[in-house]
């Protein structure tokens, strides 16, 4: 590549099919600036995506991009990195996605610590299939699966992220792109597993009010506020009328990833016994 | 001197009176062991196989363990033969049961002849089953625990006393065995090696105290020795000959042994095997690495092949090379997992929604095995698509001899194919998908410079952008199923054996192979003119070679492990089968026998064509 990256050499020329409005456009924007600013070569970079409306964005990244089946986003960005460490590599999914159908994956990914960011695009609502209950929906919401109002409590997604270990867990406003595009950059950059819940609204199904409503909860955390201390992080999430937004937690050790660990096994596998063409490790078979 | 033969003597009758002076040695030998957890049953299998293909003998090696997670009855059964073992044995010429309560929980597994050599401890209070009890000719009390524990202080060691005598008794090799006694057990200091070694030691003195009333003797040419290991041994070992540096792997029985294989190997070579959180999972990472350029694998059982189904179809629609071994198991659901089953057919064809070519292979042995790990890889590579390579428990899991070269010498090995990256001029416009003869595009992989692309799940353009378009999905369904016509000119994975002129005929898949060709052979040996066709690449089915086969046919039988028949539903669906087409198939849960197969095919071998040649005396 030559000259400075620009957010645009990361914008694919396919058509998006999000709705006018949808909270996902703000998003999408600053993970191309995010992603610019890094100054990272597109062709280095995987966005691994489910399904669902969010799942559309690996298609709408002129990076390597490949977009699966639902829930699963986060075994196929693991697989990338596992396969070619040298890769950014970025799953990405929405609440119905990430914390319903592939919740099974999110404590393991988180615990495995594989360098990805996850970025989950939060807006409460199954958009795709017009407007089901999520498992972010808020109790009561009336939807064409809960008629008369979901009787789930919803799912904190920060509060999972810190139960399962996550080492790096932030919250940012899809609306704010100022403010959400380094948010963004401090966790791809992050060399562990790092989660992003992203609160980006659906104007279809769940009104364009959505925004208001978020803009008066939110505030941003402070320069006060210790991104290492895992308790006062705990804290944000039990006071769920109040949306902090920022890095909710950082690990103030740095702890390995999944492949420097590999790394390691590998050299120690290799220093036990020394690899032999692989024609000769028929020897292992003899009686 | 009269010897009696692999092939003509059959099934084993050893004669307890011998006036006539002909020697009664055998070439052809099945041992079966039973007892509880803590008994050593399993060593004793493991180091008489060892032993004997150090001395260039064939062993086939099966196991049999009851529900107990541990400390349960086990039992091992041990087949020797001077010529390749191609069944696990249809009965036993020799039983050692140190309990009869546990001889009791393997009934219909260890089939006992009238004239079967009995070895038994006196020290089990419990009464022997009738079928022993009223045999009595050859039954031996031989105190195990007693002669353990005066010779090595402890009754833990009575299994290696039984390794001293059964090889005095019947001449079985144990020359490495006290090598592999003292390697074994080094560990354990220069006490317990001696221990040992005084147990072996005791057991093969012991044969002075039997007054022998069977002859069973086992004789043979010393050969080059043999490679010993399991059908999961083979595929992993051919997977990672083939390239794989990936693998992902959750545990289930009996596809276990590949994680743990990979597990020991792949670090070794720069590459991971990991055990995520589900097989769905696992799939998804094979996915990923696949995505990324990386040759990847996974293996699984039933229940969590089916699972994988909805990725399977991803790989499909992305054109993406991967490979899933499925060691088939007893089903539908849990089943029984611990034993073998041909019922994973249909769902290895076919089992995902959509339109979604997919290539089977089902090895048929050790050698086919290791074939398979390669050639699934090249298929995959090759023609960017999933890969099914079909197994079975009965494979998988026993532990069989093979000559060295069937590992380090064959043409197949050569087939190491990369997938088709695009040149730089494809690049400058590059689309993922363009449409190819043969379906096959360029592929590019993250870390390509001007490579980028979308793969995605939905239906896509030649460019991989979305879309809705009927046309094009016609077009692009096209290009992928147009794969499999070209991967079935370019593959020839079938076997054949037995008489060419023959107008009777078999055609079975998978493990099936061993006991029928062995039925074969004995048919053959007693004159008939009979003939077996085995496909090991299931799809595309080698339809060509097929009917020209049959076209040579009176007669067919089809034998398959399924009692639904799939197998022979899959044939119909590609072939005209021969008017007189008869079908042996029943449910899974244990192989098939020889006598079994034999049942089925005597009457069908027509004497018209079949010329009754005069038995050949004599090796």
């Amino acid at each position: 590549m030559t000259g400075k990256l620009r957010w645009r050499d990361y914008k694919s020329d396919m058509g998006i099919v999000w709705c006018p409005g949808c909270g996902n456009y703000g998003l999408l924007t600053a993970l191309h600036r995010a992603l610019a600013e890094l100054e990272l070569p597109p062709e280095q970079v995987a966005v691994a995506s489910g399904i669902g409306c969010s799942g559309r964005v690996s298609g709408y990244m002129r990076t390597y991009g490949i977009h699966g089946v639902h829930g699963r986003a986060l075994p196929i960005a693991q697989g990338i990195k596992l396969a070619k460490p040298e890769l950014t590599v970025i799953a990405a999914g929405g609440d119905g996605d990430g914390l319903s159908i592939g919740a099974g994956h999110f404590p393991h990914a988180a615990r495995r610590n594989t360098d990805i960011t996850y970025i989950l695009f939060d807006n409460h609502v199954y958009g795709l299939t017009k407007g089901h209950v999520s498992p972010t929906s808020p109790l009561g919401h009336i939807t064409p699966s809960s008629v008369y109002g979901t009787l789930d409590e919803p799912l904190d997604p920060l509060a999972l992220a810190l139960v399962y270990k996550a080492p790096f867990i932030a919250r940012g406003f899809s609306a704010d792109l100022r403010r959400l595009t380094p948010i963004l950059k401090e966790a791809i950059a992050f060399p562990g597993f790092s989660f992003v819940q992203v609160l980006s609204p659906c104007v279809t199904f769940r009104g364009r009010s959505e925004f208001d409503a978020i803009r008066e909860r939110a505030y941003y955390l402070g320069d006060d506020y210790d991104q290492t201390n895992r308790q006062a992080a705990f804290a944000l999430t039990e006071v769920p009328e109040r949306l902090a937004l920022g890095v909710i937690y950082k690990a103030w050790e740095r702890r390995l990833n999944l492949h420097e660990k590999v790394v390691t096994i590998q050299q120690e596998a290799e220093a036990q016994s020394p690899p032999e063409p692989v024609e000769e490790l028929v020897r292992i078979f003899e009686p | 001197m009269n010897r009696i033969s692999h092939t003509l003597k059959y099934p084993l009758h050893p004669i307890s009176h011998n006036p006539s002076g002909v020697d009664y040695t055998v070439r052809n030998l099945t041992l079966g062991i039973i007892g509880a957890g803590g008994d050593g049953v399993i060593t004793i299998g493991e180091l008489l196989t060892s032993s004997a293909a150090h001395e260039g003998l064939h062993v086939m090696n099966t196991k049999s363990y009851g529900p107990q997670i541990r400390g349960g009855e086990a039992a091992t059964m041990v087949r020797f033969s001077e010529c390749p073992v191609l069944s696990q044995g249809d009965s036993l010429d020799v039983l050692v049961a140190f309990n009869w309560r546990d001889f009791g929980r393997f009934a219909g597994e260890l089939i006992v002849r009238p004239d079967t050599v009995v070895l038994h401890d006196p020290h089990d209070r419990n009464d022997p089953p009738p079928e022993i009890a009223a045999q009595g000719r050859h039954l031996y009390q031989v105190p195990f625990e007693q002669l353990a524990r005066d010779t090595a202080g402890t009754s833990l060691a009575k299994n290696i006393i039984c390794i001293g005598l059964l090889g005095a008794l019947f001449n079985l090799p144990l020359n490495h065995t006290r090598a592999a006694l003292e390697r074994k057990f080094a560990r354990k200091g220069p006490k317990v090696v001696e221990a040992n070694r005084k147990a072996l030691m005791a057991g093969e003195t012991f044969v002075h105290e039997i007054a022998r009333s069977d002859d069973v003797r086992l004789d043979w040419e010393r050969d080059e020795m043999q490679l010993v290991l399991t059908g999961n041994d083979a595929v992993s070992y051919g997977a990672l000959y083939a390239g794989c540096r990936f693998f992902a792997g959750y545990p289930i029985t009996p596809g276990s042994e590949i994680l743990g294989w990979m597990s020991r190997q792949l670090p070794r070579y720069g590459g991971y095997a990991i055990q995520p959180e589900d097989e769905i999972a696992a799939i998804g990472m094979v996915v990923g690495a696949s995505f990324a350029g990386v040759k990847a694998m996974t293996a699984t059982s039933g229940p969590g092949f089916a699972l994988m189904s909805e990725m399977l179809g991803l790989a499909s629609i992305m054109e993406l090379p991967l490979v899933v071994v499925n060691v088939q198991r007893v089903g539908p659901s849990t089943g029984i997992p611990t034993k073998t089953e041909q019922a994973d057919l249909d769902i290895a064809l076919h089992g995902t929604h959509g339109d979604s070519p997919r290539v089977v292979l089902a090895p048929t042995t050790m050698a086919t095995s290791f074939a398979a790990g390669i050639q699934a890889f090249y298929i995959a590579e090759k023609y960017q698509l999933p890969v099914i390579i079909l197994t079975d428990q009965f494979l998988a899991a026993r532990k069989d001899t093979i000559p060295r070269e069937r590992l380090t010498r064959h043409k197949d090995f050569d087939k190491i194919a990369r997938r088709l990256p695009p040149t730089p001029r494809q690049l400058a416009q590059y689309q993922r998908y363009s449409p190819a003869p043969d379906g096959v595009s360029p592929m590019s992989h993250p870390g390509m410079a001007r490579g980028m692309y979308h793969a995605t799940g939905l239906e896509h353009t030649t460019q991989g952008y979305p879309t809705s378009n009927g046309e094009k999905h016609q077009q692009m369904s096209h290009k992928r199923c147009t794969k499999l016509e070209a991967i079935a000119r370019d593959l020839k994975f079938h076997r054949r054996h037995g008489s060419g002129e023959a107008r009777v005929g078999v055609v079975t898949w998978g493990s099936s192979e061993g006991a029928v060709r062995e039925a074969i052979e004995q048919l053959t040996a007693e004159g008939y003119a009979i003939s077996i066709f085995v496909p090991v690449l299931l799809r595309p089915l080698p339809v060509d070679e097929l009917q020209v086969y049959l076209d040579g046919l009176d007669q067919l039988v089809v034998v398959e492990m399924s009692y639904a028949g799939q197998f022979m539903h899959h044939l119909r669906a590609y072939i005209q089968l021969p008017a007189r087409t008869a079908h042996y198939k029943r449910a899974g849960g244990r192989p098939f026998t020889v006598t079994e197969i034999r049942e089925q095919l005597l009457p069908l071998v027509n004497p018209r064509t079949a010329r009754p040649r005069q038995p050949e005396s004599g090796p």
